[in-house]
């Protein structure tokens, strides 16, 4: 037998085994808590460089954390849940996507451990994962969109970052006659992200997105009306994660997005001109949405304890204060101090500028509703050109509908 | 007369070109990403032609810990669905290929019917059974799900291959002595090596991209298109480049080493004289 065949066989053989990788028993040892979470390269290696060891250590047990982006933790749930088989302990969730877990009995209720939170947890942060005066969720990470800015590009032309809705304006106009293209964005994609916006904007105009034709509420959209012709094309395609991309390509020379987007773009990029502040004020006052990682334990967990125990350890001061320092995490406690690194500091102030003015969303069950009509909204005023108020006259009565459909 | 004939040829070659570039600009752009100088490419006018080039990138792919389990765990996944998917469908399909008219077309119809409905409707069934079966996590779970996908697609392919080939030859062969299984074996796969090769690419490349199954199947080792998906949702733009640079690789050779079987003229050497 030649060399040849004696590989060939040999490789087929170690693939064949390859076959069954993870079919054998589990060697017991160990406690084995399974959590999942939605993190970037950088912030897994600070979990398992900085937070995790002294855990396992403590309670002997092993961690084992998967990457699950939100929206697809309610597949993999609604999944183990069915079959009956949970092989999750622990969720950090994003607290946009808290209803599906809440409405499909995918989470635990975990009201009767809620002493477990330290006196220091903000208070704004409980209410997030509190749907119907039960609680489902302990705060973990708090958030909060920044707007980030080309400072070398709005120095080109003389120009700073907007402090309120004039200067927006203003800037958004300028820009386009000088560029012949829009060079604001907002996220547009008339979904999740575009809410986060809209509440901003209502907010701010002192209006309540749950009512939606009042005084304020119309007041944002006109507002919206008027700035859209001078806005980037790219806000149409605009997410959470695309908006990164137009802000290093330069498409967009001011946006506003979550904070993860520092890593992507000034230090990964490389872009140390875009820089970044706690965003503009309404005609009635500042508001950002207050967003963020919430923790869950779903239903069946098979280390329910320990899960507990690790949520009180996420909740501590000590792991409050290395997230914070190590990856410029807004802290969920008034008592955790960050001493961030020199090139984050200035994106961390704007942070804990925002921060300030953070308001959480109210948690709904008829929540999918309020986001279409929010978005439905925005669309027709927008980009049909319909009218402001009688648009939202339409999409108030169906926030109405929704909500009396939901109490009966 | 002459004259037209250049033009038509030159058009013909103009248009063979703007094919191949349409097809090859988006892989070069992955590649151009990859070892890129961030300040060439993150600008409104990036620069399409690699002046300098950046190994930073590739080095924070290999060094992240994150590209050998998928890229090896996709490898597995892949071939063994490609040959269980071969294994399975080239003596059904070649049964059935011999079947009347009427039937065979109703068996390869009844076989589609399992794919009328979409991934993503089937995908949390079929999750929740493998899960009771403990196969979630694991590659045979993952192989048995791309099989639920591939097998009536390469048997269709198969069927159209063995139909081809004239029953005259089974004859010969009977007549020299063959029984049926030798007469499959010897005859009639050589034979139907083109369409073998192309049905055992499709499948291949099939496994290799695919993304429902796996999102739902895999926890905690993924395959390589799940674990790009995670990295444009939150990895920079140049790890982004370099795996998907890597996912191309495999897909390159493979094509490749197959491709050499598939020839219009198969038939040619069976059938003549």
């Amino acid at each position: 037998m030649n060399y040849k065949k004696i590989t060939v066989l040999l490789l087929s053989f170690i693939m064949a085994l390859s076959l069954f990788a993870g079919c054998g028993k589990k060697e017991s040892g160990p406690a084995t808590l399974r959590i999942t979470m939605g993190l970037g390269e950088e912030e897994w290696k600070v979990m398992r460089e900085d937070v995790f060891p002294a855990f396992e250590k403590a309670n002997n047990c092993k961690i084992e954390a998967v990457q699950i982006e939100a929206s697809d933790v309610v597949k993999k749930l609604e999944a183990m849940k069915q079959a009956n088989k949970m092989d999750i302990d622990l969720i950090a969730q994003d607290n946009m996507a808290l209803a599906p877990l809440v409405d499909k009995g995918l989470v635990e209720d975990i009201s009767e451990f809620k002493n477990k939170i330290p006196s220091e947890i903000i208070p704004s942060l409980i209410s997030v994962g509190e749907f119907d005066g039960k609680l489902y969720f302990f705060p973990f990470r708090p958030n909060v969109e920044i707007n980030f800015y080309n400072e070398a590009k709005l120095n080109q032309y003389g120009l700073k970052p907007p402090a309120n809705w004039d200067e927006l304006f203003n800037l958004a106009k300028t820009l386009k006659e000088k560029e012949g293209v829009g060079k604001v964005g907002i996220k547009a994609v008339f979904d999740g992200n575009t809410t986060v916006q809209l509440f901003e904007f209502i907010r701010q105009a002192g209006g309540d997105p749950l009512v939606l034709n009042d005084e304020g509420s119309v007041r944002a959209y006109t507002f919206l009306k008027e700035l859209w012709p001078y806005l980037s094309f790219d806000s149409l395609k605009a997410d959470w994660n695309t908006t990164n991309r137009f802000l290093a390509e330069e498409s967009m020379y001011l946006a506003a997005n979550w904070p993860f987007g520092v890593n992507v773009i000034v230090k990964d990029g490389g872009k140390k001109e875009i820089k970044a502040y706690g965003g503009f004020s309404g005609p009635v006052k500042a508001s950002k949405v207050l967003g963020g990682d919430v923790l869950g334990i779903p239903k069946g967990s098979p280390n329910k304890e320990l899960a507990l125990k690790f949520i009180e350890y996420l909740m501590s001061k000590d792991v409050q204060e290395t997230l914070a320092s190590k990856l410029a995490w807004p802290s969920a406690r008034t008592d955790a101090y960050a001493k961030v690194e020199d090139w984050q500091k200035p994106y961390f102030d704007a942070i804990n500028e925002a921060m300030k003015v953070a308001q959480p969303r109210p948690n709904l069950v008829y929540w999918a509703d309020v986001d279409k009509a929010l978005n439905d909204a925005l669309k027709e005023i927008v980009v049909d050109g319909k009218d402001v108020k009688a648009t939202l006259d339409k999409y108030h009565q169906k926030i109405e509908e929704a909500k009396q459909n939901s109490s009966k | 007369m002459a004259s037209r004939k250049i033009y038509k040829k030159l058009l013909f070659y103009l248009g063979i070109i703007l094919i191949i570039l349409f097809m090859t600009i988006p892989v070069y752009i992955l590649f151009r990403v990859s070892f890129a100088v961030p300040e060439d490419v993150l600008t409104s006018h990036p620069k399409f032609f690699i002046t300098r080039f950046e190994f930073k990138h590739w080095q924070q792919v290999f060094n992240s810990g994150n590209l050998w389990p998928p890229l090896y765990k996709s490898f597995i996944v892949a071939t063994f669905t490609m040959i269980f998917a071969l294994v399975i469908s080239a003596p059904a399909s070649y049964a059935i290929s011999r079947f009347d008219k009427k039937i065979k077309y109703a068996v390869i119809l009844s076989l589609f019917f399992t794919r009328m409905f979409p991934n993503v409707g089937i995908a949390l069934p079929i999750s929740v059974t493998f899960l009771k079966w403990n196969l979630t996590d694991k590659n045979i779970g993952l192989i048995m799900a791309h099989l639920i996908e591939q097998l009536p697609f390469i048997a269709w392919i198969l069927v159209s291959t063995f139909e081809t080939i004239p029953f005259d030859l089974e004859e010969a062969a009977s007549i020299d002595g063959a029984g049926r299984i030798k007469t499959l074996l010897k005859v009639v796969l050589p034979v139907a090596a083109p369409g073998l090769a192309v049905a055992a690419m499709f499948t291949w490349l099939n496994s290799w991209n695919e993304f429902t199954y796996a999102l739902y199947l895999s926890l905690s080792t993924k395959t390589l298109p799940l674990q790009i998906y995670y990295y444009v949702l939150r990895g920079g733009f140049f790890q982004q480049a370099a795996y998907s640079t890597i996912l191309t690789i495999p897909v390159l050779i493979i094509t490749f080493a197959l491709q050499r079987y598939i020839r219009s003229d198969y038939l040619g050497g069976a059938i003549k004289g």
